[in-house]
């Protein structure tokens, strides 16, 4: 016995070891490319870092204790949760939507499946172009098309609401997609045969959809819905195209306002500060997808 | 396992063979700017220079948006990959103060200062050190739609006054009277308004030239202007004119929709041309408007820097004074649309004259008499500015957008101004 043990526990040995030194150039990668920053970005929050104002390299938490009474942050903060909450509904509604349309197609007609999918390789700088000419009246063909009929289309950029409708209509544009595809893989992986037997047992198709489909869509549904919010909490690009962070500060989203403290206003340490909050509280959420990740799968 | 550190020994030593030559390429340099006609025409013009000198020049013209933040991150790293740098007047002291620039003050000849305009050259001169060579001076001018201004029965408008006047006059549910740029940002909302600003007499800081910083943006002089700006851009302009910046008061300007646009000399020199707008045979070029305290035309000067951690700082200034020479500006200025030179001898080059004054007659002559009207400081020439102009230009943006009042917006602006700055 031992002496057939041996040589096998050394073969698994060397393949592990393999496997191992395999793992190390990804291993560097994430170090070098995620780990090293990060500390560079908690070492800044806590410093006194200011492009122009000079830096004693004092440690403390002076830029934690002025979060708690900066408006701006609060504002930013209130935006970006607007935004989150209204794009990442948008797109999950009408990701799932689709996908449940799109299963019913069968034939030639799936090859349609990728025109859905399109908006979701659009760079998201373009994205925020094309809808940044759409909602511009004097540019926008919507305009020029309702101008026919003598219908003013109102200038969504120019209020608060309106310039928050226009971002989360851009970022679902470009967003739908990813929770379309999700739901998609999910409602593939449920048999048909529920749905027969709902159908043999006399429910409409509109009581099989919420009694048997949807339940069995939660776990996915949880999931992409979690996967858009953390990926919601980074809003940019939309934002610095279409709106600059206007009208006034109604669109500057945190992360936007942690730009414009590190690049505007020169106050490294305390941009850093902001993103090291929405990194925790996206740590935090991505903790509870994990753990709702593994209580799914077992 | 022997085997596998072998393949990448030998992989690493294939790959260091590979990638050795460089290391005994030609002198080059790394130049960062971005987009301009100026420097787009200089881009193409790369070739000339590596003629010229055996030095390749890699131009990257990238957009102004992304500019910023490309060379934050170099210069912050002192990563030295910038041998030359797009430097713009209202970021020179505050490039300096952080040390990111070095002077050329001795790398450069007396024969090429000598022939860049006195005003532009002298803005970029801070504690008697040379820090950049200017090759743009763009100032605020006016385009006006005479055949508009005739069916209304009015005339060029010479004050802001004048322009609410003329503008009720000529507004209606087909036609806007005036475009201008609303969006927030020192190099946006903030290029345009000062120049209300300064005609009703007001000013960003108590006594800038007498040294006192102390914030006076929420003055009755500058809530007056923003009244005005907002009346202008709300009840003249065209829809959605809350969140115009120059391309959509360019576009707006070259489709008709609007009689005025009150923007830098790059934009008016489009609107006024024939090639690039169907109604430029009816559109004249004017001073911008002034008020109580006069006229302040808007200036925007650009020029070419140093950046510190340059390794090769007289390559780097031999370019810069290819790049700035008569030839080279000449060249620009007739491939491209850019008559804001600062090289004085190109104003004596017979082709350019005639290129520009086949635009529009009036067009180098009122650019001039811009020029003499504008103020240096027109923005701030203070470390602090680009943080204060994005600021205060919030607070313009959200009176214009009627999220505040005037007084409300200036107050703000006026509380930020003094966290910046510290006070």
């Amino acid at each position: 016995m031992t002496q057939l043990a041996s040589p096998r526990r050394g073969a698994t040995y060397e393949l592990q070891r393999g496997y191992r030194l395999m793992m190390v150039p990804a291993i560097l990668a994430v170090g070098i490319f995620a780990i090293v920053p990060l500390i560079g970005m908690f070492g800044l929050a806590f410093s006194d870092y200011h492009l122009i104002r000079g830096t004693s390299w004092e440690f403390g938490f002076r830029n934690f204790a002025k979060m708690l009474s900066d408006k701006r942050l609060m504002n930013s903060i209130y935006v970006m949760a607007s935004l989150s909450f209204f794009g990442v509904a948008a797109q999950v509604i009408i990701g799932s939507a689709i996908a449940v349309g799109l299963q019913k197609i069968t034939g030639k007609w799936r090859v349609g499946r990728v025109l859905f999918l399109l908006p979701y390789a659009v760079p998201h700088v373009a994205v925020a172009l094309i809808w940044l000419s759409l909602f511009t009246p004097t540019l926008s063909p919507i305009n020029a098309f309702f101008d026919l009929f003598g219908i003013t289309v109102p200038a969504f950029l120019t209020s608060q609401s309106g310039a928050i409708f226009a971002i989360v209509v851009a970022d679902t544009w470009t967003n739908f997609p990813f929770a379309m595809l999700i739901i998609m893989a999910a409602l593939q992986g449920i048999s048909p045969d529920l749905e027969e037997a709902a159908a043999i047992d006399g429910a409409t198709r509109i009581k099989t959809f919420i009694f048997i489909t949807l339940p069995l869509l939660a776990p996915a549904l949880l999931m992409v819905t979690l996967f858009r919010f953390i990926d919601s909490l980074k809003h940019f690009p939309m934002i610095f195209v279409m709106t600059k962070g206007g009208p006034g500060r109604s669109t500057q989203a945190t992360n936007y306002y942690a730009y414009v403290q590190t690049f505007g206003n020169e106050n490294v340490a305390y941009g850093a500060a902001i993103a090291v909050m929405l990194f925790l509280m996206a740590a935090l959420i991505a903790y509870y997808v994990a753990k709702l990740n593994q209580r799914v799968t077992t | 396992m022997k085997h596998l550190f072998t393949t990448a020994l030998v992989g690493t030593l294939a790959l260091g063979a590979s990638f050795s030559p460089t290391f005994a390429q030609a002198e080059e340099i790394n130049v960062v700017m971005f987009g301009m006609p100026f420097t787009n025409g200089l881009k193409e013009l790369a070739g000339d220079f590596e003629a010229e000198t055996g030095i390749k020049a890699n131009i990257d013209v990238i957009g102004q948006d992304v500019f910023e933040n490309r060379i934050t991150l170099s210069f912050t790293g002192a990563t030295g990959d910038i041998d030359v740098v797009h430097t713009p007047v209202i970021q020179v002291q505050r490039w300096i103060q952080a040390g990111w620039l070095q002077p050329m003050t001795d790398l450069v000849s007396a024969d090429t200062t000598s022939d860049i305009l006195a005003g532009p050259l002298g803005a970029y001169n801070v504690s008697g050190d040379q820090w950049a060579l200017p090759f743009f001076a763009g100032v605020g001018l006016m385009s006006y739609r005479e055949d508009l201004l005739e069916a209304a029965g009015a005339e060029v408008p010479q004050t802001w006054e004048d322009m609410l006047e003329v503008s009720a006059k000529i507004t209606n549910d087909d036609q806007a009277a005036i475009a201008l740029r609303a969006v927030p940002g020192q190099g946006f909302n903030m290029f345009i308004f000062p120049m209300v600003m300064r005609a009703y007499g007001g000013t960003f800081f108590a006594d800038y030239e007498g040294g006192d910083l102390t914030p006076a943006i929420n003055s009755p002089e500058n809530v007056e202007a923003l009244n005005v700006y907002t009346k202008l851009i709300n009840e003249y302009g065209p829809a959605g004119a809350g969140n115009f910046n120059f391309a959509e008061v360019n576009a707006a300007a070259k489709n008709g929709q609007i009689a005025f646009a009150v923007e830098g000399t790059g934009i008016i020199s489009q609107i006024v041309d024939p090639a690039q707008s169907k109604f430029a045979d009816v559109t004249g070029i004017a001073l911008p408007p002034g008020g109580p305290a006069g006229r302040s035309p808007a200036i925007g000067v650009h020029g070419m820097g140093i950046p510190a951690d340059a390794p090769n700082p007289e390559a780097s200034a031999k370019f810069i004074e290819w790049a700035v020479s008569a030839e080279t500006v000449s060249k620009i200025a007739l491939a491209q649309s850019f008559p804001d030179f600062t090289t004085a001898s190109v104003a004596e080059n017979a082709d350019v004259v005639a290129k520009y004054a086949a635009i529009h007659p009036d067009f180098l002559k009122t650019r001039v008499a811009a020029l003499d009207l504008a103020i240096g400081h027109y923005r701030p020439l203070i470390p602090e500015w680009p943080a204060l102009g994005q600021a205060i230009g919030e607070s313009v943006n959200a009176a214009i957008n009627g999220l505040m009042t005037a007084e409300e917006a200036l107050e703000q602006a006026e509380a930020d101004m003094r966290d910046i700055l510290g006070l």
